[in-house]
C-alpha cells in the first residue's frame, strides 16, 4: 500500500475529491433504502471504482474492507472447468467475466446464483442483500449479457448488481434499462491540480502549480495515471522544479514516434 | 570361415561389444539349426519355394555365422562343425533321420548321432544287388517282382509329396490375401530388424541386464577389456563425474548408462526403457523381437486399456504373475504400447510400481502394511511417439532410447526383396523414392506396395509412385516446421537421372498450395499458427510498396477470427476447415526464397506474465487494478517509481529519509508482486533482473528505462527478502498470539511440575538442573 495512488484513495463517500454532488446523492440513495441495481460508467482514471467501494462501505460498514482472493471453479454445462479468481468481502463479491472469454455467461449465472441463494441470516441488522460487482461489463458476450436479464431480475430479493464499464455503448438496452445508470466523468485540469497538491502535501511536499498542471495535461485528466506520473516525478527529481520533464508511458511515446515516422518526410536516408 | 575365427580372436573389443547378443545368437541357435535342416530337405524336394526372405546384410551377419565357429559356445559346437560343414558340401549329413531314401547312423565320440545319407550310388550298388536277387525272383518267392512293387512305391511317394506341395501352395495363397504384408513380412529375428543396429543393441543390453533377478544366472565375465571399462565407471561416482558426463558423446553416454551397476535387489538401475520415435520405424516390432530373443514372454498393453484401475490390473497381472498352464513358461515382458496417449493417471500407476521398493522397505521395518505388494522384477518396455508432458516423470526414471531414422537403402534392400517373393518388378530408383515420400516409414512403404499390388500393378515405375497419393502420412511436423515452410519458397529440388519430373518448386503453385495446405490441415493447431504468422509476418522480406500484401494479410486475420469467433461460440464446428487458408495465403503474399528468422509467438507469454503478477497482488489492491489499466497506466510508470536514486553506500549509512524513501520503495514492490532475480549474463557477469513484467512495456527502439545500479539491486534484492521474513513472521504469530504467550511466561512446561519464570536482570533465573526429558 505504500503507491501514492493506493495509499490516498478516499474510503468514504464524505472523502471524495471531485463531483461532490454526485457523492451526496449517492448517499442519499444508500440511506433510502431502497437500492437499485448500478450502472456505473466513465472513462479510464475517472473513479470509478473508488465510488462504488465508498458506496458499499456506505452500505455495509469497514466490514467490506476485508477482501480475500477466491480461487473458484465452475463446470459448464459442456464439463469444461472454468478456473477463475474473484475478490469478496462478506457482503459483495467482484468478478472480472471477461477472465472467463467464451464461458462468461456460465460463469456469471452460477456465481450470481450461488451468491443470492445464501440468505443473509440477521437481516434486521445488515442489509438483506448482497452485492455482485461486476467489472468489465462491456467486454461481456451479448450471450451473456442476455443471460444476465433474467438474473438480475429473478434474484432482485437477496442480491444488487453493480456494473463497472468504461462505455454503455456495449452494454445492451435492456439491461441499461434495468438499472440505475451512474456516469462517471473525468475530473477536470483544476480538479487534478487540487488532488495533486492534496497528495503532495500530504506527503511533506512542495508542488509547483505550473508543474501540477503539466502532469494533469499530460495524464489527460486520468487521475490514476496524474498521480502515478506525480510519483515518478518525485523519484526522478526533487525538489520539483516547474518545467522538470514528466515521465510518460512508453506506448504513448511509442505510437507517437511511429505516428511521426509516418507523416514525415520520406527520404532515400530512411 | 576361418577368417571370421582369426578375426574373431583379435578383436576382443568386437566381443566385448557384441557379447549380448552373441548370448542371444547362442541361444537361438537350435532354431538356426532348424533352418538349416529345412533348407536341406526343401533342397532334396527340388522345391523352389522359400520360407523366409533372407535378412539385409548387417553387421550382425558375418557374427552370426562366424559363431557356429568360434567356439564362443562350447557345447553345440560339435554337432554345428558337423552339420555346417557338410551343408556346405553335400547335403548328406543330417540330424534328424531323412525323409526317405535310406540312411546310416553315425555316433561320435561326444555322444551326437548324425544320419549320413546313402548317396546314389549305394543306392544303386544295393539294386544293383537286389536285382541279383531280383534274377533269382523267377525262383517265385514273390507274386509281383519286388522291382515293380519298389516302383510302385516310389510313385506313390510322389504323388502324396506333390499333394502335399500343391495344399502348402493352396494354403499360401490363401494366407497372401488374408494377411497383410506388413504383418507377413514383418521380422521375426533380431538379425532380420531393419532399425539401427546401435538402438537395437542397447534395447538388447538392457533387457539382458534383467537376466540375473529375471532367469537367476549371473552376467557372463566380461573380457578383460571391457572389465576396465566398468571399473572406471565404477570409479566414477567418486569423482565429480558431472564434469566428466559433459565431454562424452551420447552414444558414450548410454553405453555408459548401460554398463551401471544393478541394484540392491539386482535390477538394472532403469526398470523402464521408453523408446520414442515417429510412427513406422520398427518400434513394436523391435520390443517384441528382442524380449522374445532375450527368453520373455510378451504382454502388451495397448490403447484400448488405459483406465487407470485397468492399466494398474494389467500391470500386476504382467508383472507378479506367470502362466502355470501350457507350455508358455517363459517369464513376462511388459510392453506399453502408445504410452503418450495414456492419461497422467496412469503413468503415475507406473512410477509407483517402479518405485515400489521403498515401500516395501519401509513397510519391511515399520508395519508390515504393504507386505503384499512386491518389488517389480520384470522389465517394463514403454513405446510413445512424442514426449507429451504427462511422461515428464517417467522420463527421469526410464532408459530413454530415440529412434533415429531407418536406413533408406537397408529399407529398399528389403522392399525389393519383398517385391520379388511377391512377383512384382520394380527397380531401386523406384523404391528409393517411395521410401522418400514416406519419410522412410517402413509400414508406409510395405501397405503402399500390397496396395498397388492389389490393384494389379505388377510393374512399378516412378512415376507411379510420384502419381498416387496413397503413402502420405498424416504426420504432426510441429509449429516452427509450418511457419518455415509458410513464409519459405520451396528450393527446386534437382535429381539426377530423372529428367521427366517436373519441379514442385516455384512453378507448382497448385502444389505449393496443397502441400501448404496439407501442412497447416495436419498441425491442428490452428490459433497458435495464425499467432505466430500474425507475430512474424511483418518482419518478412516483401518487395511491395503500396503495402496491398498487409493489407490482405489483415484482412484474411479478421477473417479467420470472425471465424474462430463463430466456430467458439455456436460450436459451429464445420467452419473449422476454412482455418488453415490462412496459411496459404500468408505463404502466397509472403513467401521468399530467403530462410526467414522466425521468433515463438510472446503475447502469450505476456499475458501469463501479467496473469501471475496480478494473482499474487493483495485483494485490498488487486479490486482497484484490472489487467488493462495495469498494462496502460500503472506499469510503465510505476518501474519508473521503483528506481530512486539510492546512493551507492551501506544502508546502515542512510538518512533517516533515504531509509524511508527505501522502505516506501520495497513495500511498493512487495504490494505489486515484484521481484528481482539473480542471472548470469553469457559474459558471466551478474545482474539483476527485474522478473517477468519489464518485457510487456518494452517497445523497440524507444531509449532503455534508467535502471538501477547493480549495488542498489542487490540491496533493494536483500533488504527485500528481510521484509518479506519479518512479514511472514508476524503473520505466523498474529495467527496464535497466545501459543507465543503462554510459551514465554511462567507456566508449566509440558506436563512436568517444572516451572519456567524468568527474572529480568538476574542471573539466577532459573536454578534448578532440568533435563529435556523431564520436560517431556
Amino acid at each position: 500500500m505504500s503507491l501514492w495512488v493506493d495509499k490516498y484513495r478516499p474510503n468514504s463517500l464524505a472523502k471524495l475529491d471531485y463531483h461532490r454532488e454526485q457523492a451526496a446523492q449517492l448517499k442519499n440513495l444508500v440511506q433510502c433504502g431502497d437500492f437499485p441495481h448500478l450502472l456505473v460508467y466513465g472513462p479510464s482514471g475517472s473513479g470509478k471504482k473508488t465510488r462504488i467501494m465508498c458506496l458499499l462501505r456506505e452500505l455495509y460498514g469497514a466490514g467490506v474492507e476485508k477482501l480475500r482472493i477466491e480461487h473458484q471453479s465452475i463446470v459448464a454445462p459442456s464439463k469444461k472447468k472454468i478456473e477463475i479468481n474473484t475478490i469478496a468481502s462478506n457482503y459483495h463479491l467482484e468478478v472480472n467475466p471477461s477472465d472467463a472469454g467464451n464461458q462468461d455467461r456460465v460463469v456469471i449465472q452460477e456465481l450470481i446464483k450461488t451468491v443470492a441463494q445464501s440468505q443473509q441470516i440477521q437481516s434486521n441488522t445488515q442489509r438483506d442483500f448482497k452485492v455482485v460487482l461486476l467489472t468489465e461489463v462491456d467486454r461481456l458476450t451479448k450471450d451473456a449479457q442476455h443471460a444476465l436479464r433474467r438474473t438480475m431480475e429473478k434474484y432482485m430479493s437477496t442480491c444488487r448488481l453493480i456494473l463497472c464499464c468504461n462505455s454503455t455503448s456495449k452494454v445492451i438496452g435492456p439491461i441499461r434499462s434495468r438499472c440505475l445508470a451512474v456516469r462517471v466523468p473525468l475530473p477536470s485540469t483544476e480538479e487534478v491540480c487540487s488532488v495533486l497538491a492534496a497528495v503532495c502535501k500530504k506527503e511533506g511536499l512542495l508542488l509547483p502549480p505550473e508543474l501540477a498542471k503539466q502532469i494533469s495535461e499530460k495524464s489527460g485528466r486520468n487521475l490514476r495515471k496524474a498521480i502515478l506520473m506525480c510519483e515518478a516525478c518525485r523519484v526522478q527529481q526533487y525538489p520539483f522544479s516547474a518545467d522538470q520533464d514528466v515521465p510518460e508511458t512508453d506506448w504513448e511515446v511509442y505510437l507517437r514516434e511511429t505516428a511521426n515516422a509516418i507523416v514525415s518526410q520520406q527520404s532515400p536516408q530512411r | 570361415m576361418d577368417e571370421y575365427d582369426e578375426m574373431f580372436g583379435i578383436e576382443d573389443e568386437f566381443e566385448a561389444q557384441f557379447a549380448d547378443e552373441l548370448e542371444v545368437m547362442a541361444e537361438m541357435e537350435p532354431k538356426a539349426k532348424r533352418q538349416k535342416q529345412d533348407t536341406v530337405v526343401k533342397k532334396l524336394f527340388g522345391t523352389t519355394q522359400t520360407d523366409g526372405i533372407t535378412p539385409p546384410s548387417s553387421p550382425e551377419r558375418p557374427t552370426a555365422s562366424s559363431l557356429d565357429i568360434s567356439g564362443f559356445d562350447p557345447i553345440p559346437e560339435t554337432p554345428i562343425r558337423l552339420t555346417a560343414v557338410p551343408t556346405q558340401g553335400s547335403s548328406n549329413v543330417l540330424k534328424r533321420p531323412p525323409l526317405e531314401g535310406d540312411y546310416i547312423t553315425v555316433t561320435d565320440t561326444v555322444g551326437t548321432r548324425v544320419y549320413l545319407r546313402q548317396r546314389e550310388e549305394a543306392g544303386e550298388k544295393v539294386e544293383e544287388s537286389r536285382i541279383v536277387p531280383d534274377a533269382f525272383g523267377a525262383l517265385g518267392l514273390l507274386a509281383v517282382p519286388i522291382r515293380k512293387l519298389r516302383e510302385h512305391e516310389a510313385e506313390k511317394q510322389i504323388l502324396e509329396e506333390s499333394q502335399r506341395l500343391t495344399d502348402l501352395l493352396a494354403e499360401n495363397s490363401e494366407e497372401m490375401c488374408s494377411r497383410l504384408w506388413v504383418d507377413r513380412f514383418s521380422p521375426r529375428h533380431y538379425t532380420e530388424l531393419l532399425s539401427d543396429d546401435f538402438t537395437n543393441r542397447c534395447l538388447l543390453k538392457w533387457l539382458k541386464s534383467w537376466d540375473t533377478v529375471v532367469f537367476g544366472r549371473e552376467r557372463k565375465a566380461r573380457p578383460v577389456h571391457s572389465q576396465q571399462t566398468s571399473k572406471q565407471i565404477s570409479f566414477k561416482p567418486n569423482q565429480p563425474n558431472q564434469n566428466a558426463n559433459r565431454f562424452k558423446s551420447k552414444v558414450e553416454m548410454t553405453e555408459e548408462l548401460l554398463e551401471a551397476e544393478l541394484d540392491q535387489y539386482k535390477r538394472p538401475k532403469f526398470k523402464v526403457a521408453l523408446l520414442s520415435g515417429p510412427p513406422g520405424l520398427g518400434k513394436t516390432t523391435l520390443a517384441h523381437v528382442i524380449a522374445n530373443h532375450a527368453g520373455y514372454n510378451v504382454v502388451e498393453i495397448n490403447a484400448d486399456d488405459r483406465s487407470a484401475e485397468v492399466f494398474q490390473k494389467r500391470i500386476d497381472t504382467a508383472t507378479q504373475m506367470k502362466s502355470v498352464l501350457g507350455a508358455n513358461e517363459r517369464p513376462n515382458c511388459l510392453v506399453i504400447d502408445e504410452i503418450d496417449g495414456a492419461p497422467a493417471a496412469a503413468i503415475n500407476i507406473l512410477l509407483a510400481t517402479i518405485n515400489r521398493k521403498d515401500g516395501q522397505k519401509e513397510g519391511e521395518t515399520a508395519k508390515k502394511k504393504k507386505k503384499k505388494e512386491s518389488i517389480l522384477l520384470r522389465p517394463i518396455i514403454c513405446i510413445c511417439n512424442d514426449y507429451v508432458p504427462a511422461l515428464r516423470p517417467l522420463r527421469q526414471q526410464a532408459f530413454l532410447l530415440t529412434f533415429p531414422q531407418t536406413q533408406p537403402s537397408r529399407l529398399v534392400q528389403r522392399l525389393a526383396e519383398i517385391a520379388v517373393h511377391q512377383g512384382m518388378k520394380a527397380d531401386t530408383g523406384t523404391l528409393m523414392s517411395l521410401c522418400e515420400k514416406t519419410d522412410n516409414d517402413i509400414r508406409s512403404c510395405i501397405n503402399t506396395l500390397q496396395f498397388l499390388f492389389g490393384r494389379g500393378h505388377k510393374q512399378l515405375d516412378s512415376r507411379m509412385i510420384q502419381s498416387i497419393s496413397v503413402g502420405q502420412k498424416d504426420q504432426n511436423k510441429g509449429l516452427f516446421h509450418l511457419w518455415q515452410e509458410t513464409f519459405q519458397l520451396p528450393r527446386v529440388k534437382k535429381r539426377i537421372g530423372e529428367g521427366f519430373e517436373e519441379t514442385p518448386g516455384l512453378g507448382g503453385g497448385t502444389q505449393r498450395f496443397q502441400h501448404i495446405l496439407h501442412l497447416a490441415s495436419s498441425s491442428g493447431e490452428y490459433d497458435k499458427a495464425a499467432q505466430g504468422l500474425y507475430e512474424n509476418y511483418l518482419s518478412m522480406r516483401v518487395r511491395d510498396p503500396n503495402l496491398h500484401n498487409v493489407c490482405e494479410a489483415l484482412e484474411w486475420l479478421s477473417f479467420s477470427d470472425r471465424l474462430n469467433q463463430v466456430i467458439l461460440h455456436g460450436q459451429n464446428f464445420s467452419l473449422m476447415r476454412y482455418l488453415p487458408f490462412l496459411s496459404v495465403t500468408f505463404h502466397f503474399l509472403f513467401a521468399h526464397s530467403h530462410v526467414p528468422r522466425l521468433s515463438y509467438p510472446h503475447s502469450q507469454h505476456e499475458k501469463n506474465a501479467l496473469s501471475t503478477m496480478l494473482s499474487d497482488i493483495p485483494a485490498s489492491i488487486r479490486t482497484r487494478i484490472s489487467q488493462l489499466n495495469l498494462t496502460l497506466d500503472i506499469l510503465s510508470l510505476l518501474l519508473e517509481v521503483i528506481c530512486p536514486k539510492l546512493r551507492p553506500v551501506n544502508p546502515q549509512l542512510f538518512s533517516s529519509r533515504e531509509k524511508e524513501q527505501l522502505k516506501e520503495l520495497i513495500d511498493t514492490m512487495l504490494a505489486y508482486n515484484l521481484s528481482y532475480r539473480q542471472d548470469r549474463t553469457p559474459e558471466g557477469q551478474y545482474t539483476y533482473v527485474l522478473e517477468r513484467v519489464e518485457d510487456v512495456v518494452k517497445f523497440p527502439g524507444l531509449p532503455p528505462r534508467r535502471q538501477l545500479t547493480y549495488q542498489a539491486k542487490q540491496t533493494v534484492s536483500r533488504e527485500m527478502e528481510q521484509e518479506k521474513m519479518r512479514r511472514a513472521e508476524q503473520l505466523l504469530q498474529r495467527r496464535n498470539p497466545e501459543k507465543n504467550v503462554v510459551e514465554a511466561m511462567g507456566t508449566a512446561v509440558g506436563n512436568s511440575d517444572v516451572w519456567f519464570r524468568f527474572n529480568e536482570g538476574m542471573s539466577n533465573a532459573v536454578r534448578r538442573n532440568v533435563y529435556i526429558r523431564e520436560l517431556l
